[in-house]
């Protein structure tokens, strides 16, 4: 069915209350009737109860007792809850009448006592008898009669209330009736016949549908593939912007005089993200750019001038002014641009290239100037 | 840089209200014992606290800075002195096996509170101190401090109720929680409880929020980092552990491996007791498994992170100013170098130059062969080793593929403190290393 959902205790009240206050004539919205399949569910279940009916009959005292106790007024689940606690507590079918049928003594008056049977104290009725006090939790399922144990789903609800409903109603209804109806459940529709084998080269409606179907869809996909394919396009054409924001891959940073020996130029570093340094490397004085990407995660490391060492704020791996990791995890030196001196005699820097020390790239020429 | 009157003024009102609370929080304490009449001791002590801690509050608020209550200028010296990621994590070690070895006697409502009010009147006093203040009062850093009180406060509860039932079923009585069983009701009983927590919540973050400014700072730049520069606060465990690893191993596969690990523990574990009640005598291996990695190897690395790692990702003790210049010697070489150079006194192996990419694979293979091996043994050679002696029964009762995923967690759990003090003692920077294809252990 549509609706598995779980009905919460309030929910399952509620649909007894109101199938008793309205009686059978008036469908409350929470158990529709007009599912078929539900009313037929709910007669088979009345008719498998027409046997439990005899077990309030045997105490022909407390049935009407219950039921012009309940009747026209509503219950609330605090009452029924106390008159099932009640008679646990002492254990005889008197006392849950008497519980039951004290709150409300002017409800005893009422003329339709019935068709307004309350089903809970009923029910609570056929409850194994313990003496004990035990928790909301059993109470509720005993007032659930003989039904499966735990949260009822809003599926099987009907089955409940119906029960319910068999076992308090008994008085009223004429069990003829009632029999007659579960016996009078509407047969199966018949399967419908299978159409003919087609026979070959007929077309009819059916196949003229497949056809225009096919073709549909087939128009329908290659729309979409070709959308998809210009969108992808479309995307594409991001990667070649017009105009690059971002500075020139190749700058010129000055003459060589402009650094002397052993000084790392920090003032690079905000537009082009390098440190030029002139320095003693392998016994070579060179001027080169290195990368200012710390080798573990990419931060930016600082340039520490007292201690003569790079050193990266975020997991505090150090390198040497010639770019050398020898602290923290940083797993691999700095790496360096191209750099060459242009035509004017400049230091032109490029971006485009880098130079791996691990990968004996610092070799290259490319990677620096001889002072 | 040592405190001065200027910002103990504006500590001073703080701390003033922070010490009137401690004392209404020991008098009240103090009532509730002197109602219930059976620990009239106690009442006292609590009373007298809570008239101590006015008078510290009556201090604070004079108006005088010298007044204050803090700590002795010494203390906080031998203390920086003192701290280091070494002591901190020994330390922090230990105090978490005592606490657990003798729960018994910490988990006494008593002994607790005691606990409690020594730690407060602690932070108090440190308070005084300008740079811890400036560190703990951050706004971002108020959750942390927070964080550890709750913490604390919900181990305590689970611990004190799970030495209950283990004392309880020694005497083969049922755990409380079999004693009251009484079910109660999603609707209404759960969902109003939720729904009160939600508008105290909310009213306190509002609270919260009017009250600790949001830490802004100047306008983002790509090639500028903060120095230092940190996580947000619930992966400062993580940024801990990238220290001592590559990133792919200490950002990927580590963190993956948390994941796994949490999910994959429900089918792991085989004992079907303590289910529904604590206890931790019944589950001491998961018990201890699971909090070794998340206090000693989770909450205790945030802790660092946070207030003990300053610029240039420096440790710096609590009471340290966090200066961008301090010294640290952390030079760091890898396993191989230790082998050739240190062990064997010859250069490591190269590939000539202008070598076929076999030779190179080669020469990197041969070069990294003692940390290939050594880990392999780790990893490969050690759980069936343990599955034969110290888990002789776990692979029993789990099973060879039950068993052989919770090793490899367990060992992949226990390279983060192996590595820390491979790197503490013998200055190891990686045990596998090579550059050239960014794969380094």
């Amino acid at each position: 069915m549509a609706e598995k959902k779980k009905m919460s205790v309030a929910e399952i009240l509620a649909a007894a209350r109101a199938k008793s206050d309205g009686g059978a004539a008036a469908p409350s919205a929470s158990e529709p009737q007009a599912s078929p399949e539900r009313q037929a569910v709910a007669r088979v279940e009345e008719s498998s109860h027409v046997e439990a009916e005899a077990r309030p009959k045997a105490k022909p005292a407390a049935k009407p007792a219950a039921a012009t106790a309940a009747g026209g007024a509503r219950l609330s689940v605090a009452d029924i809850l106390a008159a099932a606690r009640a008679k646990k507590a002492e254990g005889g079918d008197g006392a849950v009448v008497e519980a039951a049928a004290k709150p409300k003594p002017a409800a005893a008056d009422k003329p339709k006592p019935a068709a307004a049977a309350k089903p809970k104290p009923a029910a609570a009725a056929s409850a194994p008898k313990t003496g004990v006090q035990r928790d909301t939790g059993s109470i509720l399922a005993a007032a659930r009669g003989g039904a499966k144990p735990g949260p009822v789903s809003k599926a099987e609800a009907p089955d409940v209330t119906a029960k319910l409903q068999a076992a308090a109603a008994k008085p009223k209804a004429a069990p003829v009736e009632k029999g007659a109806v579960a016996r009078a459940a509407p047969p199966m529709p018949a399967r419908p016949a299978k159409p003919a084998a087609k026979k070959d080269g007929e077309e009819d409606r059916r196949g003229f549908l497949e056809i225009a179907m096919g073709s549909f869809m087939a128009m329908g996909f290659t729309a979409l593939s070709v959308t998809g394919g210009l969108f992808t396009l479309g995307l594409a054409r991001f990667m070649f912007p017009n105009v690059l924001a971002e500075p020139p891959s190749r700058f010129k940073v000055g003459f060589r005089e402009g650094f002397p020996a052993g000084k790392v130029e920090t003032k690079f570093v905000p537009q082009y993200g390098v440190w030029v340094v002139n320095a003693d490397f392998q016994g070579q004085q060179q001027i080169y750019a290195l990368k200012t990407v710390c080798t573990h995660l990419g931060c930016t490391p600082n340039w520490l001038e007292a201690e003569q060492k790079f050193k990266c704020p975020c997991h505090g791996s150090g390198f040497y002014k010639d770019g050398i990791n020898f602290e923290g995890p940083a797993p691999r030196p700095l790496e360096r641009y191209a750099i060459r001196i242009s035509d004017d005699g400049q230091l032109e820097i490029d971006k485009s290239k880098a130079f791996q020390e691990e990968l004996g790239q610092w070799a290259d020429p490319d990677s620096y100037v001889t002072v | 840089m040592h405190s001065n009157g200027f910002f103990l003024k504006d500590v001073a009102g703080f701390l003033g209200g922070y010490y009137a609370f401690i004392a209404i929080m020991n008098g009240v304490a103090s009532l509730i014992l002197w109602r219930r009449k059976n620990q009239l001791g106690w009442a006292f002590v609590w009373a007298a606290v809570a008239g101590v801690m006015l008078i510290l509050a009556s201090l604070a608020l004079s108006g005088s800075a010298t007044l204050v209550p803090s700590l002795p200028l010494a203390a906080r010296k031998l203390v920086n002195a003192l701290s280091g990621p070494v002591l901190y994590t020994l330390g922090t070690t230990a105090l978490l096996t005592v606490l657990f070895v003798f729960r018994k006697f910490f988990v006494k409502p008593m002994v607790a509170w005691t606990v409690l009010n020594a730690l407060l009147i602690l932070m108090g006093l440190s308070m005084a101190d300008e740079n811890f203040a400036s560190i703990v009062m951050k706004p971002d850093n108020v959750p942390i401090v927070g964080l550890v009180f709750m913490l604390a406060f919900f181990t305590w509860v689970a611990t004190s109720q799970a030495v209950v039932n283990d004392e309880r079923i020694k005497q083969g009585l049922p755990p409380m929680e079999k004693l009251n069983d009484e079910k109660v009701l999603v609707w209404p009983d759960l969902v109003y409880t939720e729904l009160i927590c939600m508008v105290a919540v909310s009213a306190f973050l509002l609270v919260w929020a009017l009250v600790l400014q949001a830490p802004l700072e100047e306008p983002a730049s790509s090639v500028k980092t903060p120095n230092p520069s940190k996580a947000p606060w619930y992966f400062l465990g993580l940024q801990e552990m990238l220290v001592y690893f590559d990133p792919w191993y200490a950002g990927v596969v580590l963190p993956s491996m948390v994941v796994f690990g949490l999910m994959a523990m429900p089918y792991l574990d085989f004992n079907k007791k303590g289910n529904g009640y604590y206890s931790i005598e019944e589950r001491k291996f998961s018990y201890l498994v699971y909090q070794f990695g998340f206090f000693e190897l989770w909450i205790t690395l945030i802790i660092l992170g946070t207030f003990l790692r300053g610029p240039n990702w420096n440790f710096f003790g609590p009471f340290e100013y966090w200066t961008p210049y301090k010294v640290e010697v952390l030079n760091n070489v890898d396993l191989p170098q230790f082998f050739w150079v240190n062990l064997l006194d010859r250069p490591l192996p190269r590939a000539p130059q202008g070598a076929g990419t076999l030779v190179q694979v080669g020469t990197i293979l041969l070069r990294e062969s003692p940390g290939l091996i050594l880990l392999g043994a780790y990893l490969v050679l050690l759980p069936p080793l343990l599955a034969v002696t110290v888990f002789r029964q776990f692979f029993a009762k789990m099973g060879f593929v039950r068993y052989m995923i919770m090793a490899n967690l367990m060992l992949l759990m226990l390279s983060l403190p192996l590595k820390m003090i491979l790197r503490w003692t013998l200055n190891l920077k990686y045990i596998v290393s090579i550059p050239e294809f960014s794969l380094n252990f």
